[in-house]
């Protein structure tokens, strides 16, 4: 082709005088009629990631090829959530850069990049989990606990607020969720001895809105539940996004483990709002009700798995529901309007509690000390986004199978800005020194084999808490979850593996080897008449759509 | 389900607690620590660093604590430096400890992770390298630095993988002693072949293993008709078979071979 330069030294390319905001909140509100974009963490606020798209279909599946990669420059488990918008993906890597491009090609339109303090503590890896986007902003909490907002059009910083202290623990590594005017985070840390809490901030100028305290104060209802100081370092962390009912005006989050993790001696009580789903008025963060998944907790069960809501009907009566895969094994159903329990099913090997009660608290069988409690410390799942199919009925979600740990309490003094964890565990295996499952997946063999522990992904019915299929993998999976309206379940797991099942039975409908884990969920978007899918594997970003 | 093949495993044995003391004893360039520092080292280490470094300090990719495999630290001062600072790059906070507790940190670290200090006794290296060689039979299935059959692990590193008190107990009771991953494999593929060997990775629709000829074999699991893992270790118990003399021997052969 010819390639024409011509200057226009005196014609000016005008800039839009005030550009029309590209996400209005009523775009996110109606998230579901746009199934060609991804605008929230979750696919909406609901968290459903369940896409209406259905170009891609069980029967031509097959035909999925890849259309482009994007290479992560950064070393680590890569757990971004992309947002996809009118044909522009928003991705982070970490440990802060936001990347913008063509979702269509892969091609880069500007890259932002984030300097954390040398303060900046995390437990668990640098991570950062996505951005939130509102009007032409971009919205992503940092390591070292700050908001940045970014113009999405050229990736420059609007404004920067810190949010919490990192010299004492606290980090961001959620993506953000906008609901409004406002832009919700919670903060990491419960490693560390933070007292967590919620903050809203306002989404033109970054002033603080309204905080909630994870932990109540004293002279708060909930205050009783933990002993003398010990919620002054209580944790009670809040790591990753939760959901909105625009009708209740009510937000639902999930709040993680008590500090220390592993000895309950040090923080006698139920530790309120720890390992708990909060519902909390979107304007003010008041609380309109909690429910408490793990009291007293002494195994790292965080609650922070995604609340996933949905309507429908229970037992007669139509209902808005939440339902929940719960690290501590167990799969709840509760009444998001009330926060009344309706169903609290196990899911894994359980036997730190023998069940849940009808109120919906658990009936605790500790183990005898230097015993193996299961599930094991990253729990039955984590949090791995799950999803559910208004289609097939179903909830998917990534569960770790015959894993288990022994937990060891020990006394720990608090000193701020230490890991604050109150002793250790040792992952059960089958012969001492044999190596053991990780965090996240060491290197391309596994050596730790499927006798310490295996993953599957599972269906479960929500009106029975019961599996309906497995599919089992050997290696354990970090992987979320993504349904379409052609009943297609997309996910994989720690081996690299990236498959399509069959939503309503779990059988394998095709699968690529992408080489590295794949730690968050695939998303799924249209452009020009084209479903595209997209997961992170290892170090890429990988896109397919339908051959031609 | 989606396995087609017969998946057999008579595993009954009890499971046993990692006890996370398997390795080295070796103490590398730098001071020689004592025991008290060791195990305050250890709870340290236990409370501070295990979520991420692991209990066997082998959970970040290219770091293996026990076995001093670092990415980018070598001496003593490294390391405490290492821990003081951190490694942005990397994700490692920077953490606040008195010198004391630095060094008790790195006297785990440099002791292999061993509290327990099993007795063993250490011979003479060379004796137990003709025994490994000659007597003890050891190559016809292992190897060391390229020479023997290659069945059975190589053991040209396993001075640097595993504590003395393990290699000990390996020789005495093989199949106490054996990893999973070790299990012998017995395979029937659907066109009826039979392969014997030993695996080298697994994962849910694959294996890879090396037979008893020798070969690097991969296998989708969807060809096979039968896979079983084997519970009881190939190896025979040298227990009786050597003297206590000539076990030691072998013993410091084996903790000799560093790779």
């Amino acid at each position: 082709m010819r390639y024409t330069i011509a200057l226009f030294s005196s014609l000016l390319l005008a800039a839009p005088m005030a550009a029309d905001a590209q996400v209005p909140a009523q775009r996110i509100l109606n998230a579901n009629a746009e199934p060609q974009n991804w605008l929230t963490y979750g696919g909406s606020y609901q968290s459903q990631r369940f896409s209406t798209l259905k170009q891609i279909t069980p029967e031509n599946v097959k035909n999925l090829e890849q259309k482009w990669v994007l290479q992560d420059q950064v070393f680590g488990a890569w757990e971004s959530n992309p947002l996809v918008v009118d044909g522009i993906m928003y991705v982070t890597e970490r440990p802060n850069d936001v990347i913008a491009l063509d979702a269509k090609t892969g091609k880069v339109f500007w890259l932002y990049r984030y300097t954390n303090s040398p303060d900046a503590r995390v437990c668990c890896g640098a991570n950062n989990r996505g951005v939130a986007m509102l009007g032409n902003t971009l919205y992503m909490g940092t390591l070292d606990a700050h908001l940045v907002a970014i113009d999405s059009r050229n990736g420059k910083p609007l404004w920067t607020v810190p949010v919490g202290d990192p010299k004492t623990g606290y980090s961001i590594t959620m993506a953000p969720l906008a609901v409004k005017d406002k832009i919700i985070v919670g903060m990491g840390g419960g490693e560390y001895g933070i007292r967590g809490f919620i903050a809203a901030y306002d989404a033109a100028t970054g002033k603080q809105a309204w905080r909630f305290n994870t932990i109540p104060g004293p002279g708060e209802p909930g205050h009783e539940t933990w002993n003398e100081e010990d919620w002054m370092t209580g944790g009670a962390s809040a790591w990753v996004t939760g959901s909105y009912d625009p009708q209740l005006n009510t937000i639902y989050w999930g709040i993680g483990n008590p500090g220390p993790d592993w000895n309950p001696n040090q923080r006698h009580g139920d530790n309120l709002y720890s390992d708990s789903v909060v519902a909390l008025d979107a304007d003010t963060g008041k609380l309109k009700w909690h429910f408490q998944f793990s009291p007293n907790d002494p195994y790292d069960y965080d609650s922070v798995q995604v609340p996933v809501l949905a309507d429908m009907d229970w037992q007669g009566r139509p209902t808005k529901v939440m339902m929940w895969g719960n690290r501590n094994g167990f799969f709840y159903v509760l009444d998001r309007t009330s926060g009344k329990f309706l169903l609290g099913q196990p899911f894994v090997k359980v036997n730190w509690a023998s069940g849940i009660d009808n109120n919906g608290r658990p009936m605790i069988t500790p183990q005898p000390a230097g015993s193996p409690t299961y599930p094991g410390v990253q729990g039955g799942t984590n949090w791995y986004p799950p999803s559910y199919s208004p289609s097939t009925g179903y909830f998917y979600l990534s569960a770790w199978e015959n894993y288990a740990a022994i937990f060891r309490p020990e006394e720990q003094q608090y000193v701020a800005g230490r890991n604050f964890s109150g002793g250790g565990f040792t992952i059960l295996a089958p012969t001492p020194g044999a190596p053991t499952i990780g965090v996240g997946r060491r290197g391309p063999i596994n050596n730790w084999t499927s006798e310490v522990g295996s993953g599957a992904t599972i269906a479960i019915d929500p009106h029975t808490g019961k599996r309906v299929w497995s599919f089992p993998q050997y290696d354990v999976t970090d992987a979320g979850m993504l349904t379409t309206a052609s009943d297609i379940l997309f996910t994989g797991g720690r081996e690299g593996y990236f498959y399509a099942l069959d939503a309503k039975t779990g059988k394998e409908l095709w699968k690529a080897s992408l080489g590295g884990s794949i730690v968050n969920a695939p998303v799924t978007y249209q452009i020009d008449g084209k479903q595209y899918l997209t997961t992170i594997s290892g170090h890429t970003l990988v896109t397919f759509a339908l051959r031609e | 389900m989606h396995r087609a093949f017969r998946w057999t495993f008579p595993l009954a044995c009890a499971w046993l607690a990692l006890a996370g003391s398997d390795l080295a004893n070796g103490q590398p360039a730098g001071r020689q620590y004592g025991t008290a520092e060791i195990q305050g080292g250890y709870r340290l280490y236990a409370s501070q660093c295990a979520l991420c470094h692991g209990q066997n300090g082998n959970t970040v990719q290219g770091v293996d604590l026990p076995r001093q495999q670092f990415k980018t630290v070598s001496t003593d001062d490294d390391i405490k430096n290492r821990i003081t600072n951190g490694n942005a790059t990397a994700g490692m906070p920077p953490f606040k400890f008195e010198p004391a507790e630095l060094d008790s940190i790195v006297a785990y670290i440099r002791s292999g992770f061993d509290l327990s200090g099993t007795p063993f006794k250490v011979g003479d290296a060379g004796k137990g390298k003709a025994l490994f060689d000659g007597k003890g039979g050891c190559t016809s299935c292992h190897r060391a630095n390229g020479q023997g059959a290659l069945t059975a692990p190589d053991l040209s590193d396993i001075g640097s993988l595993r504590q003395p008190a393990a290699i000990q107990r390996s020789l005495l009771e093989p199949t106490k002693g054996m990893v999973p991953m070790n299990r012998p494999v017995r395979i029937v593929t659907k066109d009826g072949r039979t392969i014997r060997g030993r695996r080298l990775n697994e994962d849910t629709f694959t294996v890879q293993l090396i037979d008893d000829g020798e070969h690097l074999v991969s296998l989708m699991k969807s060809d096979l008709r039968e896979y079983e893992l084997g519970t009881t270790s190939n190896m025979p118990s040298f227990m009786g078979k050597l003297s206590d003399d000539e076990l030691s021997d072998l013993l410091a052969y084996l903790i000799s071979l560093r790779g």
